[in-house]
Protein backbone atom coordinates (compact mmCIF):
# COMPACT_ATOMS: atom_id res chain seq x y z
CA UNK A 1 0.00 0.00 0.00
CA UNK A 2 2.64 2.49 1.49
CA UNK A 3 4.72 1.57 -2.00
CA UNK A 4 1.62 2.15 -4.70
CA UNK A 5 1.16 5.90 -2.60
CA UNK A 6 4.63 6.52 -2.94
CA UNK A 7 4.89 5.72 -6.63
CA UNK A 8 1.45 7.77 -7.08
CA UNK A 9 3.23 10.68 -5.90
CA UNK A 10 5.90 10.12 -8.00
CA UNK A 11 4.28 11.12 -11.27
CA UNK A 12 2.96 14.23 -9.86
CA UNK A 13 6.44 15.40 -9.58
CA UNK A 14 8.79 16.99 -11.44
CA UNK A 15 11.86 14.95 -13.50
CA UNK A 16 14.63 16.43 -11.34
CA UNK A 17 13.02 15.35 -8.10
CA UNK A 18 13.26 11.70 -9.03
CA UNK A 19 12.99 9.22 -6.45
CA UNK A 20 16.11 7.55 -4.70
CA UNK A 21 15.70 4.20 -6.32
CA UNK A 22 16.91 5.82 -9.55
CA UNK A 23 19.92 4.53 -10.69
CA UNK A 24 21.01 8.21 -11.72
CA UNK A 25 19.12 10.98 -9.75
CA UNK A 26 19.56 14.57 -10.87
CA UNK A 27 19.87 16.94 -8.33
CA UNK A 28 17.58 19.70 -8.38
CA UNK A 29 19.93 23.04 -8.24
CA UNK A 30 23.61 22.90 -7.08
CA UNK A 31 22.78 23.85 -3.66
CA UNK A 32 21.77 20.68 -3.80
CA UNK A 33 25.05 19.34 -4.12
CA UNK A 34 27.20 18.37 -1.01
CA UNK A 35 29.97 19.72 -0.31
CA UNK A 36 32.33 16.71 -0.55
CA UNK A 37 30.94 15.86 -4.49
CA UNK A 38 33.10 14.70 -6.59
CA UNK A 39 34.00 17.40 -9.35
CA UNK A 40 34.39 16.83 -12.77
CA UNK A 41 35.31 19.92 -15.43
CA UNK A 42 33.99 20.58 -18.76
CA UNK A 43 36.73 22.72 -20.87
CA UNK A 44 38.16 22.65 -24.73
CA UNK A 45 35.69 20.16 -25.74
CA UNK A 46 37.01 17.20 -22.74
CA UNK A 47 35.28 16.21 -19.85
CA UNK A 48 38.05 15.91 -17.32
CA UNK A 49 39.03 13.44 -15.90
CA UNK A 50 37.16 11.57 -18.50
CA UNK A 51 36.70 8.54 -16.92
CA UNK A 52 35.99 8.55 -12.83
CA UNK A 53 35.13 5.58 -10.13
CA UNK A 54 32.57 6.77 -7.20
CA UNK A 55 31.05 4.68 -4.38
CA UNK A 56 27.55 4.15 -4.53
CA UNK A 57 25.70 7.43 -3.33
CA UNK A 58 28.00 9.83 -4.12
CA UNK A 59 26.99 12.92 -5.68
CA UNK A 60 29.41 14.17 -8.94
CA UNK A 61 29.48 18.03 -9.57
CA UNK A 62 30.31 19.00 -13.80
CA UNK A 63 31.17 22.19 -14.02
CA UNK A 64 31.76 24.00 -17.72
CA UNK A 65 34.81 26.31 -17.33
CA UNK A 66 34.66 27.96 -20.38
CA UNK A 67 32.46 30.21 -22.50
CA UNK A 68 31.10 26.92 -25.27
CA UNK A 69 28.15 25.83 -23.94
CA UNK A 70 28.16 22.42 -22.79
CA UNK A 71 26.00 19.70 -20.88
CA UNK A 72 25.83 16.10 -19.47
CA UNK A 73 23.66 13.53 -21.65
CA UNK A 74 22.80 9.90 -20.61
CA UNK A 75 21.65 8.49 -23.74
CA UNK A 76 18.55 5.75 -23.25
CA UNK A 77 19.89 2.63 -24.54
CA UNK A 78 23.62 2.97 -23.01
CA UNK A 79 24.92 0.83 -20.53
CA UNK A 80 22.37 1.21 -17.15
CA UNK A 81 20.13 4.01 -19.21
CA UNK A 82 17.14 2.82 -19.56
CA UNK A 83 15.49 6.83 -19.81
CA UNK A 84 17.20 9.27 -21.44
CA UNK A 85 18.70 11.91 -19.46
CA UNK A 86 19.32 15.09 -20.82
CA UNK A 87 21.31 17.84 -18.58
CA UNK A 88 20.70 21.60 -19.57
CA UNK A 89 23.16 23.42 -21.35
CA UNK A 90 25.33 24.92 -18.95
CA UNK A 91 26.84 28.24 -19.25
CA UNK A 92 30.17 29.46 -18.09
CA UNK A 93 30.65 28.80 -14.17
CA UNK A 94 27.47 26.90 -14.37
CA UNK A 95 27.16 23.60 -12.65
CA UNK A 96 25.15 20.12 -12.85
CA UNK A 97 24.44 17.40 -10.22
CA UNK A 98 23.82 13.95 -9.99
CA UNK A 99 23.78 11.49 -7.13
CA UNK A 100 24.72 7.69 -8.52
CA UNK A 101 22.51 5.32 -6.36
CA UNK A 102 23.46 1.70 -7.75
CA UNK A 103 26.48 0.18 -8.69
CA UNK A 104 27.33 -0.42 -12.73
CA UNK A 105 29.26 1.90 -15.91
CA UNK A 106 27.15 5.28 -17.24
CA UNK A 107 28.59 6.72 -20.10
CA UNK A 108 27.63 9.87 -21.12
CA UNK A 109 28.14 12.59 -23.63
CA UNK A 110 27.76 16.20 -24.68
CA UNK A 111 24.60 16.77 -26.97
CA UNK A 112 25.74 19.29 -29.50
CA UNK A 113 29.41 17.80 -28.93
CA UNK A 114 28.82 13.59 -29.41
CA UNK A 115 32.61 13.39 -29.73
CA UNK A 116 33.19 14.56 -25.64
CA UNK A 117 32.49 11.24 -24.74
CA UNK A 118 33.17 10.32 -20.99
CA UNK A 119 31.64 7.95 -18.28
CA UNK A 120 31.36 7.28 -14.23
CA UNK A 121 31.87 3.77 -12.94
CA UNK A 122 29.86 3.43 -9.57
CA UNK A 123 31.09 0.51 -7.86
CA UNK B 1 7.58 12.65 -62.88
CA UNK B 2 3.59 13.37 -63.98
CA UNK B 3 3.84 15.97 -66.14
CA UNK B 4 0.82 15.42 -68.23
CA UNK B 5 1.24 16.93 -72.06
CA UNK B 6 -1.29 17.24 -74.42
CA UNK B 7 -0.02 15.76 -77.97
CA UNK B 8 -2.23 17.72 -79.61
CA UNK B 9 -3.46 18.03 -82.58
CA UNK B 10 -6.11 20.28 -81.88
CA UNK B 11 -6.81 23.99 -82.42
CA UNK B 12 -4.09 26.33 -82.61
CA UNK B 13 -6.19 28.41 -80.23
CA UNK B 14 -5.60 25.46 -77.74
CA UNK B 15 -2.67 24.33 -78.36
CA UNK B 16 -0.99 27.97 -77.59
CA UNK B 17 -2.00 27.85 -74.40
CA UNK B 18 -1.76 24.72 -73.24
CA UNK B 19 1.97 24.50 -72.13
CA UNK B 20 2.16 21.39 -70.52
CA UNK B 21 0.09 21.79 -67.47
CA UNK B 22 -3.10 18.99 -66.59
CA UNK B 23 -5.05 22.03 -65.12
CA UNK B 24 -4.97 24.13 -67.84
CA UNK B 25 -5.72 21.70 -70.41
CA UNK B 26 -9.02 20.61 -68.27
CA UNK B 27 -9.77 24.23 -67.77
CA UNK B 28 -9.33 24.97 -71.93
CA UNK B 29 -10.98 21.90 -72.97
CA UNK B 30 -14.00 23.10 -71.51
CA UNK B 31 -13.73 26.33 -72.19
CA UNK B 32 -13.27 24.92 -75.79
CA UNK B 33 -17.03 23.45 -75.35
CA UNK B 34 -18.94 26.04 -73.90
CA UNK B 35 -17.45 28.21 -76.91
CA UNK B 36 -18.41 25.89 -79.97
CA UNK B 37 -20.97 28.18 -81.78
CA UNK B 38 -24.10 26.13 -82.57
CA UNK B 39 -23.84 26.74 -86.48
CA UNK B 40 -19.82 26.99 -87.15
CA UNK B 41 -18.34 30.64 -86.59
CA UNK B 42 -14.96 31.91 -86.11
CA UNK B 43 -13.35 31.85 -82.01
CA UNK B 44 -10.16 34.26 -81.75
CA UNK B 45 -9.72 34.70 -85.61
CA UNK B 46 -9.51 30.69 -85.99
CA UNK B 47 -11.82 29.28 -88.77
CA UNK B 48 -13.95 26.45 -87.34
CA UNK B 49 -14.01 23.04 -89.73
CA UNK B 50 -17.31 22.97 -91.53
CA UNK B 51 -20.21 21.04 -89.82
CA UNK B 52 -20.17 17.57 -89.96
CA UNK B 53 -16.41 17.62 -89.93
CA UNK B 54 -14.85 15.65 -87.00
CA UNK B 55 -12.53 17.72 -84.51
CA UNK B 56 -8.83 16.33 -83.68
CA UNK B 57 -9.00 15.25 -80.57
CA UNK B 58 -6.75 16.34 -77.76
CA UNK B 59 -5.26 13.15 -76.18
CA UNK B 60 -2.81 13.21 -72.64
CA UNK B 61 -0.49 10.78 -71.68
CA UNK B 62 2.50 11.03 -68.93
CA UNK B 63 6.14 11.31 -70.68
CA UNK B 64 8.96 9.87 -70.10
CA UNK B 65 12.24 11.36 -69.27
CA UNK B 66 14.86 10.90 -72.06
CA UNK B 67 17.63 8.28 -71.26
CA UNK B 68 19.96 9.43 -68.91
CA UNK B 69 23.38 10.61 -69.78
CA UNK B 70 26.66 12.79 -68.36
CA UNK B 71 24.67 16.05 -69.07
CA UNK B 72 21.66 14.68 -66.95
CA UNK B 73 21.63 16.79 -63.64
CA UNK B 74 19.69 17.07 -60.57
CA UNK B 75 19.47 20.22 -58.60
CA UNK B 76 17.61 20.21 -54.80
CA UNK B 77 16.00 23.12 -53.47
CA UNK B 78 16.24 22.53 -49.61
CA UNK B 79 14.14 26.03 -49.43
CA UNK B 80 15.84 27.76 -46.81
CA UNK B 81 15.13 24.77 -43.99
CA UNK B 82 11.49 23.98 -45.47
CA UNK B 83 9.79 20.75 -44.50
CA UNK B 84 8.50 19.90 -48.01
CA UNK B 85 11.58 20.43 -50.44
CA UNK B 86 11.91 20.04 -54.02
CA UNK B 87 14.81 18.28 -56.43
CA UNK B 88 14.43 19.31 -60.28
CA UNK B 89 15.48 16.87 -62.94
CA UNK B 90 17.34 19.13 -65.89
CA UNK B 91 18.74 18.27 -69.33
CA UNK B 92 21.85 19.86 -69.83
CA UNK B 93 22.28 19.33 -73.51
CA UNK B 94 18.86 21.17 -74.21
CA UNK B 95 18.92 23.17 -70.89
CA UNK B 96 15.35 22.26 -70.20
CA UNK B 97 13.80 21.22 -67.12
CA UNK B 98 12.34 17.62 -67.49
CA UNK B 99 10.95 16.84 -64.40
CA UNK B 100 10.12 17.80 -59.78
CA UNK B 101 10.26 15.03 -58.08
CA UNK B 102 8.89 16.01 -54.03
CA UNK B 103 11.02 15.55 -50.73
CA UNK B 104 11.28 15.93 -47.29
CA UNK B 105 13.50 17.74 -44.67
CA UNK B 106 17.06 18.77 -45.75
CA UNK B 107 17.58 15.77 -48.50
CA UNK B 108 20.57 14.24 -49.99
CA UNK B 109 20.32 13.27 -52.95
CA UNK B 110 22.35 10.13 -54.54
CA UNK B 111 22.51 9.07 -58.47
CA UNK B 112 23.57 5.26 -59.72
CA UNK B 113 26.63 5.25 -61.23
CA UNK B 114 25.23 4.06 -64.46
CA UNK B 115 22.21 7.21 -64.15
CA UNK B 116 19.49 4.70 -63.96
CA UNK B 117 18.27 5.80 -60.87
CA UNK B 118 17.88 8.25 -58.52
CA UNK B 119 17.02 8.76 -55.08
CA UNK B 120 16.98 10.86 -51.64
CA UNK B 121 17.54 10.50 -48.40
CA UNK B 122 14.84 12.45 -46.52
CA UNK B 123 12.84 13.10 -43.29
CA UNK B 124 8.99 13.79 -42.98
CA UNK B 125 6.95 13.96 -39.94
CA UNK B 126 3.07 13.26 -39.39
CA UNK B 127 1.92 16.98 -39.00
CA UNK B 128 4.12 18.37 -41.58
CA UNK B 129 6.69 20.28 -39.05
CA UNK B 130 5.97 17.92 -35.95
CA UNK B 131 4.29 14.44 -34.95
CA UNK B 132 5.98 11.02 -35.97
CA UNK B 133 9.56 12.14 -37.53
CA UNK B 134 9.96 9.31 -40.28
CA UNK B 135 13.74 8.75 -42.16
CA UNK B 136 13.34 7.15 -45.43
CA UNK B 137 15.46 6.47 -48.36
CA UNK B 138 13.61 6.67 -51.76
CA UNK B 139 14.71 5.62 -55.03
CA UNK B 140 13.19 6.76 -58.11
CA UNK B 141 13.57 5.56 -62.04
CA UNK B 142 15.51 8.11 -64.19
CA UNK B 143 13.31 7.56 -67.27
CA UNK B 144 9.79 7.95 -65.34
CA UNK B 145 10.39 9.40 -61.74
CA UNK B 146 8.58 6.54 -60.15
CA UNK B 147 9.33 5.37 -56.82
CA UNK B 148 11.15 1.89 -56.98
CA UNK B 149 12.71 1.60 -53.58
CA UNK B 150 10.85 3.03 -50.29
CA UNK B 151 13.29 1.95 -46.97
CA UNK B 152 12.18 3.18 -43.45
CA UNK B 153 15.45 3.64 -41.35
CA UNK B 154 14.24 2.64 -37.90
CA UNK B 155 15.26 5.05 -34.96
CA UNK B 156 15.78 8.54 -37.36
CA UNK B 157 19.35 8.31 -37.05
CA UNK B 158 19.67 11.03 -40.41
CA UNK B 159 22.08 14.23 -39.47
CA UNK B 160 19.94 17.02 -40.30
CA UNK B 161 22.03 19.50 -41.57
CA UNK B 162 22.62 22.17 -44.16
CA UNK B 163 23.17 19.34 -47.10
CA UNK B 164 26.52 18.25 -47.61
CA UNK B 165 26.60 15.04 -50.81
CA UNK B 166 29.45 13.29 -49.19
CA UNK B 167 26.97 13.01 -46.27
CA UNK B 168 24.94 10.46 -48.12
CA UNK B 169 26.00 7.82 -50.83
CA UNK B 170 26.61 4.79 -52.62
CA UNK B 171 28.57 1.95 -53.42
CA UNK B 172 30.27 1.54 -57.10
CA UNK B 173 28.08 -1.22 -57.72
CA UNK B 174 25.24 0.97 -56.68
CA UNK B 175 23.86 -1.91 -54.16
CA UNK B 176 24.62 -0.07 -51.24
CA UNK B 177 23.75 3.20 -49.48
CA UNK B 178 26.14 4.64 -46.70
CA UNK B 179 24.82 7.79 -44.75
CA UNK B 180 25.95 9.91 -41.64
CA UNK B 181 24.48 10.32 -38.18
CA UNK B 182 26.30 12.77 -35.76
CA UNK B 183 23.92 12.17 -32.89
CA UNK B 184 23.91 10.45 -30.35
CA UNK B 185 26.92 9.25 -31.86
CA UNK B 186 29.24 9.39 -34.77
CA UNK B 187 28.09 6.15 -37.44
CA UNK B 188 27.52 5.06 -40.61
CA UNK B 189 24.18 3.23 -41.80
CA UNK B 190 24.57 0.81 -44.00
CA UNK B 191 21.62 0.55 -46.26
CA UNK B 192 21.01 -2.89 -48.48
CA UNK B 193 19.40 -1.57 -51.66
CA UNK B 194 19.05 -5.42 -52.66
CA UNK B 195 17.66 -6.24 -49.23
CA UNK B 196 15.30 -2.94 -49.26
CA UNK B 197 16.72 -2.56 -45.47
CA UNK B 198 18.93 -0.91 -42.79
CA UNK B 199 21.61 -3.22 -42.26
CA UNK B 200 23.22 -1.89 -39.26
CA UNK B 201 24.54 1.32 -38.05
CA UNK B 202 28.31 1.31 -38.21
CA UNK B 203 30.28 2.46 -35.71
CA UNK B 204 32.71 5.37 -36.39
CA UNK B 205 35.29 7.22 -33.84
CA UNK B 206 34.75 11.28 -34.62
CA UNK B 207 35.10 11.86 -38.21
CA UNK B 208 32.70 13.14 -41.15
CA UNK B 209 31.94 12.39 -44.75
CA UNK B 210 31.56 9.35 -46.48
CA UNK B 211 34.31 8.85 -49.71
CA UNK B 212 33.53 5.11 -50.75
CA UNK B 213 36.77 3.93 -52.67
CA UNK B 214 35.12 0.80 -53.09
CA UNK B 215 32.10 -1.84 -52.64
CA UNK B 216 33.65 -2.71 -48.94
CA UNK B 217 35.34 0.52 -48.15
CA UNK B 218 35.01 3.62 -47.61
CA UNK B 219 36.77 6.84 -46.10
CA UNK B 220 36.11 9.54 -43.52
CA UNK B 221 37.46 13.09 -42.64
CA UNK B 222 38.19 12.63 -38.56
CA UNK B 223 38.44 15.72 -35.88
CA UNK B 224 42.08 15.31 -35.87
CA UNK B 225 42.76 15.70 -39.24
CA UNK B 226 43.18 12.41 -40.21
CA UNK B 227 41.25 10.20 -42.85
CA UNK B 228 39.64 7.14 -41.45
CA UNK B 229 39.55 4.24 -43.69
CA UNK B 230 36.55 1.52 -42.65
CA UNK B 231 36.01 -1.66 -44.27
CA UNK B 232 32.83 -3.66 -44.26
CA UNK B 233 31.40 -6.49 -44.74
CA UNK B 234 27.60 -7.30 -46.13
CA UNK B 235 26.04 -8.07 -42.33
CA UNK B 236 27.49 -4.22 -41.42
CA UNK B 237 30.78 -6.01 -39.68
CA UNK B 238 33.77 -3.31 -40.00
CA UNK B 239 36.89 -2.72 -39.34
CA UNK B 240 38.63 1.05 -38.60
CA UNK B 241 42.16 2.43 -39.42
CA UNK B 242 43.42 6.05 -38.96
CA UNK B 243 45.56 7.69 -41.75
CA UNK B 244 48.41 10.07 -40.53
CA UNK B 245 47.08 13.62 -40.11
CA UNK B 246 47.46 15.56 -43.07
CA UNK B 247 46.39 19.51 -42.08
CA UNK B 248 46.65 21.81 -39.63
CA UNK B 249 44.70 22.63 -36.98
CA UNK B 250 43.90 25.89 -38.24
CA UNK B 251 43.60 24.65 -41.88
CA UNK B 252 39.32 24.87 -42.61
CA UNK B 253 38.58 22.38 -45.06
CA UNK B 254 35.39 22.86 -46.54
CA UNK B 255 31.99 20.74 -45.94
CA UNK B 256 31.11 20.57 -49.69
CA UNK B 257 34.79 18.38 -51.20
CA UNK B 258 34.48 17.04 -54.73
CA UNK B 259 34.49 13.55 -55.40
CA UNK B 260 35.42 11.28 -58.04
CA UNK B 261 35.01 7.58 -57.30
CA UNK B 262 35.89 6.53 -60.47
CA UNK B 263 39.66 8.07 -60.15
CA UNK B 264 39.31 7.18 -56.41
CA UNK B 265 40.23 11.44 -55.80
CA UNK B 266 38.99 13.59 -52.87
CA UNK B 267 39.70 17.24 -53.63
CA UNK B 268 39.30 18.95 -50.72
CA UNK B 269 39.92 23.19 -50.25
CA UNK B 270 40.48 25.11 -47.76
CA UNK B 271 39.07 28.67 -46.79
CA UNK B 272 41.80 30.21 -48.59
CA UNK B 273 41.73 28.29 -51.50
CA UNK B 274 44.72 25.87 -50.29
CA UNK B 275 43.56 22.29 -51.57
CA UNK B 276 44.34 19.63 -50.40
CA UNK B 277 43.72 15.97 -52.70
CA UNK B 278 43.75 12.34 -51.49
CA UNK B 279 44.14 9.27 -53.62
CA UNK B 280 42.05 6.70 -52.15
CA UNK B 281 43.09 3.49 -55.10
CA UNK B 282 43.11 0.30 -54.00
CA UNK B 283 41.68 1.41 -50.78
CA UNK B 284 44.75 3.18 -49.88
CA UNK B 285 44.71 7.10 -48.88
CA UNK B 286 47.87 8.73 -50.30
CA UNK B 287 48.06 12.19 -50.09
CA UNK B 288 49.04 14.21 -52.89
CA UNK B 289 51.08 17.47 -52.08
CA UNK B 290 48.50 20.28 -51.75
CA UNK B 291 48.72 23.10 -53.62
CA UNK B 292 47.16 27.09 -53.36
CA UNK B 293 45.11 28.32 -55.56
CA UNK B 294 46.07 32.22 -54.69
CA UNK B 295 49.14 33.53 -54.64
CA UNK B 296 50.03 35.42 -51.54
CA UNK B 297 49.80 38.82 -53.67
CA UNK B 298 46.09 37.46 -54.54
CA UNK B 299 44.99 36.43 -50.79
CA UNK B 300 46.42 39.71 -50.14
CA UNK B 301 43.66 41.39 -52.58
CA UNK B 302 41.06 38.97 -51.09
CA UNK B 303 40.57 36.03 -53.54
CA UNK B 304 39.41 33.74 -51.63
CA UNK B 305 37.16 30.65 -52.39
CA UNK B 306 33.33 31.36 -51.29
CA UNK B 307 29.80 29.78 -52.21
CA UNK B 308 28.46 26.19 -51.36
CA UNK B 309 29.69 23.84 -53.57
CA UNK B 310 32.73 25.67 -54.26
CA UNK B 311 34.94 22.91 -55.74
CA UNK B 312 34.26 20.13 -58.91
CA UNK B 313 36.85 17.67 -60.25
CA UNK B 314 36.35 16.51 -64.29
CA UNK B 315 38.15 13.18 -64.10
CA UNK B 316 39.10 12.88 -67.68
CA UNK B 317 41.00 15.40 -68.07
CA UNK B 318 42.21 15.87 -64.19
CA UNK B 319 41.40 19.37 -63.47
CA UNK B 320 39.74 21.21 -60.32
CA UNK B 321 37.68 23.90 -60.74
CA UNK B 322 37.11 26.36 -57.28
CA UNK B 323 34.54 28.75 -57.47
CA UNK B 324 36.14 32.17 -55.76
CA UNK B 325 35.91 35.91 -55.70
CA UNK B 326 37.35 38.82 -53.83
CA UNK B 327 35.93 38.94 -50.35
CA UNK B 328 36.21 39.66 -46.31
CA UNK B 329 37.36 36.92 -44.33
CA UNK B 330 34.63 34.69 -42.92
CA UNK B 331 32.26 35.62 -45.69
CA UNK B 332 32.91 32.11 -47.23
CA UNK B 333 29.34 30.78 -47.85
CA UNK B 334 28.92 33.62 -49.45
CA UNK B 335 28.00 33.31 -53.11
CA UNK B 336 31.00 34.22 -56.37
CA UNK B 337 31.48 34.99 -59.43
CA UNK B 338 34.78 33.31 -60.79
CA UNK B 339 35.66 29.99 -61.52
CA UNK B 340 39.11 28.76 -61.25
CA UNK B 341 40.46 25.65 -63.03
CA UNK B 342 43.61 23.98 -62.41
CA UNK B 343 45.46 21.09 -63.29
CA UNK B 344 44.62 18.54 -61.13
CA UNK B 345 48.31 16.72 -60.95
CA UNK B 346 50.32 19.74 -60.21
CA UNK B 347 48.24 22.61 -59.39
CA UNK B 348 48.92 25.29 -62.56
CA UNK B 349 46.44 27.51 -62.79
CA UNK B 350 45.31 27.31 -66.27
CA UNK B 351 41.91 29.59 -66.59
CA UNK B 352 39.56 32.00 -64.97
CA UNK B 353 35.92 32.22 -65.38
CA UNK B 354 33.78 34.99 -65.07
CA UNK B 355 30.81 33.36 -64.80
CA UNK B 356 28.91 36.89 -64.82
CA UNK B 357 26.38 36.15 -62.18
CA UNK B 358 26.88 35.66 -58.25
CA UNK B 359 27.15 31.63 -58.00
CA UNK B 360 26.89 29.55 -54.95
CA UNK B 361 27.64 25.84 -56.37
CA UNK B 362 29.41 24.38 -59.19
CA UNK B 363 29.75 21.45 -60.86
CA UNK B 364 30.98 19.66 -63.81
CA UNK B 365 29.62 16.92 -66.55
CA UNK B 366 32.21 14.10 -66.96
CA UNK B 367 31.82 13.51 -70.74
CA UNK B 368 34.65 14.36 -72.93
CA UNK B 369 33.87 18.30 -73.53
CA UNK B 370 32.22 19.12 -70.28
CA UNK B 371 29.58 21.29 -69.13
CA UNK B 372 30.15 24.07 -65.88
CA UNK B 373 27.04 23.73 -64.37
CA UNK B 374 26.93 27.08 -61.74
CA UNK B 375 23.86 27.66 -59.50
CA UNK B 376 22.46 30.77 -58.33
CA UNK B 377 19.94 30.34 -55.12
CA UNK B 378 19.50 34.13 -55.47
CA UNK B 379 18.52 34.07 -59.15
CA UNK B 380 17.01 30.34 -58.32
CA UNK B 381 19.26 29.56 -61.81
CA UNK B 382 20.70 26.92 -63.12
CA UNK B 383 23.44 28.50 -65.61
CA UNK B 384 25.12 26.52 -67.86
CA UNK B 385 28.14 27.01 -69.25
CA UNK B 386 30.89 25.10 -71.62
CA UNK B 387 33.92 23.74 -68.88
CA UNK B 388 36.50 25.04 -71.86
CA UNK B 389 35.91 28.60 -72.59
CA UNK B 390 33.55 29.22 -69.98
CA UNK B 391 30.99 30.80 -72.05
CA UNK B 392 27.29 30.44 -70.94
CA UNK B 393 25.24 28.08 -73.03
CA UNK B 394 21.94 27.58 -71.50
CA UNK B 395 19.60 28.81 -68.45
CA UNK B 396 17.32 26.57 -66.38
CA UNK B 397 15.23 29.11 -64.52
CA UNK B 398 12.11 29.16 -61.67
CA UNK B 399 14.23 26.54 -59.86
CA UNK B 400 12.07 26.35 -56.15
CA UNK B 401 13.40 28.75 -53.65
CA UNK B 402 16.55 28.34 -53.06
CA UNK B 403 18.09 25.76 -54.91
CA UNK B 404 21.78 24.96 -53.79
CA UNK B 405 22.93 21.22 -54.51
CA UNK B 406 24.18 19.97 -58.39
CA UNK B 407 24.03 16.29 -58.45
CA UNK B 408 25.66 14.50 -61.53
CA UNK B 409 26.56 10.79 -62.56
CA UNK B 410 30.16 9.92 -64.21
CA UNK B 411 28.64 7.14 -66.69
CU1 LIG C 1 29.86 20.28 -25.52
Amino acid sequence: MRRALLSALLVALPLHAASAADAIEVLPDASAAPAEAKQVQIAKMKFNPTDITVKAGTVVTWTNSEALPHNVHFKAGGPNVSKDIEGPMLRANQTFSVRFNQAGTYDYICTPHPFMKAKVTVE
Amino acid sequence: MTHAHGRSTGLPISRATMAGAATALALLLSATALAQPAGGGRIGGQSQPPAGQELPVDDTSVEQAPAPNARRIYVSDPAHFAVLTQLFTIDGDKGKLLGMSDTGFVPNTVVASDGSFFGTASTVWSRLGHGKRTDYIEILDARTHNPIIDIELPKDPRFLVGTYPMMTTLTPDNKSLLFYQFSPSPAVGLVSLTDKKLVKMMDVPDCYHIFPSDNNNFFMHCRDGSMLKVTFKADGSAERKKTQVFHKEDEYLYNTPAYSAKAGRIVWPTYTGKTFQVDVTGNEAKFMPAFEAFSDEEKAQGWAPGGWQVVAYHRESDRVFLLADQRAKWTHKSPSRFVFVFEGKTGKRLNKIDLGHETDSIAVSQDKTPQLYALSSAQKTLFIHDAESGKEVSKVDRLGHSPLVINTSDM
